[in-house]
């Protein structure tokens, strides 16, 4: 294992950190908990639990680093949807803890967002940004949830505090009603 | 991956909250995708020093076990737990020793497990009140902890601290015999017979540490107590179990071992404590 | 402003005498006590660091008798130690062994120990080995994780016996740089029998010998012990001295003038050898 530095990849500093490099975490650390504090600040207004959250990520990546696969997802995607995850059993509070634990301690990669996709939305300068800006507010947050944060709709439910099942049919209608404005 | 990048001034905004919803879904997804803006996303230096010592704390400092969680509530402190465990792992060498010889007893007495006063259960009875005063003896000092001139240069080296170790080896070489004597055939009573015993053993080294260097003391009582026994052995075979385990034997061993944590209170300030001052 | 006050000090060992009427004022700042093996320097620092006791004499760390038990804890709550073979339990890692000497130094509260660690690894640069067993970590690390159980509890005083032995030039580089950055603000003893290190980090200077202190000053002062009686020539000098040959192939002599040799400004090492007489030189020779 060689020496990280800063000018190492994401994915060889997650290596270095499965192979017990504490310096390795650092320099991931350093180079992430700002961003992330940034956008999971946007979901909790509470600066405490949001400090906790990032804490409790790279906690998590040190015990599991050797579960991050590099060929399906971006490291970047991969820490935010651990961080949320952590905030969202955070929010709901001790009772809520197997929200976090539901498929061991980090989520499988394969639910991470994929950027691409999120670009190829075009939410950047597309059509698509009137559209979201036109949908109710109880339906965004459903689109913000699974697109953007990458949780599945039962996790988007617990983080929205309402019903898996309405979280469903939710997310349908929000799905139709932006084909729709699309159009 | 995309030629537009955030400017300082729309991050500025977003982190205000004053962009409308699509805005921030925007943000939010070039952050996801672009390096170069997540690294111009302004970090207090502060607050990320304080954040990593948090997580790092969290990585290196000894977990709280169920053992500790147990012993906290009933009013240890931490840094107490800390100096109990960090003494047994100091020497793993008395463990093993007394691990193997309360084996062999355990065996040897199954073996030859023919009467209930089986030659190998008496052998356990009169070597398990050794076991915890070997274990203090072989435990630390200054020939066998080589971190003795650290240690007895801090402010906590003392008495107290000498009992804080003793207690603790004792603690787990009392554990093993236990579980020895569970294991053991003959009557109930046998599990436990030997406990007082080793209790005056234990309380008489330390009060005798008071005067002596803490092997000596050990050397002294365990010797006494082997040829003691052994002497009874070889005069009074046939009532040997119940004259050094009888009743009244085992009310002398507690007597003797309350007299001699009073000596122990009151000498406490002699403690020898392997140093060479 | 002084920190340790020895007086009289002195110490035997069955026949052998260690120390033999010890005086000495310590200050702020990084001091060395220089002295070939056997001097009594290690003896010194174990009395200084309350491990041993003098047989006669007195020492006082801040006004404090070490000799009286109840000031002997509140002077050890004021020095951080490092022996020369600190027999760092190799089972242990860095974070663990740090912890552990912190509960013995009194760091009771968890949060405010967690944070002293963290300190101590960040200031010999460690924080990134604290989850290394002691036994794989390599001489120099080992040498830091000493220093970092001594700087526990921000003593006033630090007690360091021979910290640069063992160490490769860069290693050593490290460690005095290290030191120096920690004796600005505390009083820093330490034995060496390296003149390079005195010149490297001490302001001031103890020379030790059979026992006893034969000189105490700055290191320019005991460089200028020899001033006027170190040669240099370009053959070897005639007759029964001791002379040694430099980097440039000249000949240096410390002491009687030898035929056709020039006066050359003396080093640290000079003044040293004219203190200590031809016993030193002919150790350092060999």
């Amino acid at each position: 294992m060689p020496p990280v530095s800063e000018q190492s990849s994401d994915a060889d500093l997650l290596r270095a950190i499965a192979a017990g490099q504490t310096a390795a975490l650092r320099l991931l650390h350093h180079r992430h908990a700002g961003w992330l504090r940034a956008r999971l600040r946007r979901r909790c207004a509470d600066p405490d639990v949001v400090d906790a959250a990032i804490q409790d990520t790279f906690v998590a990546v040190w015990k599991d680093a050797q579960r991050y696969e590099e060929e399906r997802a971006d490291a970047a995607a991969w820490l935010w949807t651990i961080a949320v995850r952590r905030l969202v059993s955070a929010l709901r509070g001790p009772a809520h803890r197997w929200l976090s634990s539901l498929s061991g301690e980090l989520p499988d990669v394969g639910t991470t967002p994929s950027a691409e996709e999120l670009v190829l939305l075009g939410v950047e300068h597309g059509a698509l940004g009137p559209a979201l800006d036109r949908l109710s507010p109880e339906l965004r947050h459903l689109i913000e949830a699974t697109a953007l944060d990458g949780l599945t709709v039962r996790e988007a439910a617990k983080l929205l505090g309402i019903p898996e099942g309405t979280a469903k049919t939710r997310l349908m209608r929000a799905r139709s009603r932006l084909r729709e404005l699309l159009t | 991956m995309s030629e537009w990048h955030l400017d300082p001034e729309l991050f500025e905004q977003y982190e205000q909250g004053v962009l409308n919803p699509s805005r921030v879904m925007a943000v939010e997804a070039h952050m996801s995708a672009c390096a170069t803006c997540r690294g111009r996303v302004p970090v207090d230096i502060t607050w990320l020093t304080g954040n990593w010592s948090i997580v790092f704390d969290n990585i290196h400092a000894p977990q709280a076990g169920p053992v500790q969680r147990l012993l906290t509530r009933v009013g240890l402190p931490e840094h107490r737990f800390r100096l109990l465990t960090a003494t047994p792992a100091l020497r793993w060498s008395w463990l093993i020793a007394t691990l193997s010889v309360v084996v062999l007893a355990v065996i040897a007495a199954s073996l030859s497990a023919v009467g209930e006063t089986g030659g190998a259960s008496r052998l356990f009875l009169v070597l398990a009140p050794v076991l915890p005063v070997v274990a203090v003896s072989g435990a630390y000092g200054s020939g066998i902890d080589p971190m003795h001139e650290i240690t007895g240069t801090t402010p906590s080296a003392g008495p107290a601290l000498v009992l804080w170790r003793a207690i603790s080896v004792i603690g787990a070489a009392t554990a093993l015999a236990g579980v020895a004597g569970l294991l053991l055939p003959g009557p109930g009573w046998y599990a436990a017979a030997w406990l007082l015993p080793a209790l005056l053993l234990c309380t008489g080294t330390l009060a005798l540490a008071t005067a002596w260097s803490l092997q000596a003391a050990a050397a002294a009582l365990g010797g006494l107590w082997l040829t003691g026994v052994s002497w009874v052995l070889g005069v009074r075979s046939e009532v040997f179990i119940p004259l050094v385990f009888g009743p009244i034997a085992q009310f002398v061993y507690l007597a003797a071992a309350a007299a001699a944590v009073a000596v122990l209170i009151r000498r406490r300030r002699h403690f020898d404590l392997g140093e060479s001052r | 402003m002084t920190t340790v006050t020895v007086q009289g000090v002195s110490k035997h060992y069955g026949s052998l005498t260690a120390l033999d009427g010890v005086d000495l004022e310590i200050g702020v700042g990084v001091t060395g006590l220089l002295g070939p093996n056997g001097a009594g320097k290690s003896t010194l620092l174990r009395c200084l660091a309350t491990a041993l006791g003098p047989d006669s004499g007195s020492i006082r760390v801040r006004g404090l008798d070490p000799a009286v038990p109840a000031q002997r804890t509140e002077v050890r709550r004021r020095i951080g130690y490092l022996p020369q073979n600190p027999g760092l339990y190799p089972n242990f890692t860095a974070y663990d062994l740090l912890d552990y000497v912190a509960v013995l130094k009194e760091v009771t509260d968890t949060r405010q120990r967690r944070a002293e660690v963290r300190r101590v690894l960040d200031e010999v640069e460690l924080t990134d080995r604290a989850k290394t067993k002691v036994r794989k970590l390599s001489g120099g690390m080992r040498q830091r994780l000493g220093l970092a159980q001594a700087l526990l509890g921000d003593p006033e005083l630090l007690i360091l016996d021979e910290p640069t032995v063992g160490l490769d030039p860069e290693q050593r580089m490290l460690f005095r740089a290290l030191i120096s950055r920690i004796g600005e603000c505390r009083t820093v003893l330490l034995s060496t029998h390296q003149t390079e290190d005195v010149g490297a980090l001490c302001e001031r200077v103890v020379v030790m010998s059979g026992g006893r202190v034969v000189f105490e000053g700055s290191p320019r002062e005991l460089a200028g012990v020899a001033d006027g009686q170190v040669w240099l020539s370009e053959s070897p000098p005639q007759g029964n001295t001791a002379y040694w040959r430099n980097a440039d192939g000249l000949y240096r002599t410390v002491g009687q003038q030898p035929d056709g040799a020039e006066a050359t400004r003396p080093s640290i090492e000079d003044g040293y050898l004219m203190l200590l007489g031809r016993a030193a030189i002919a150790e350092v020779v060999r």
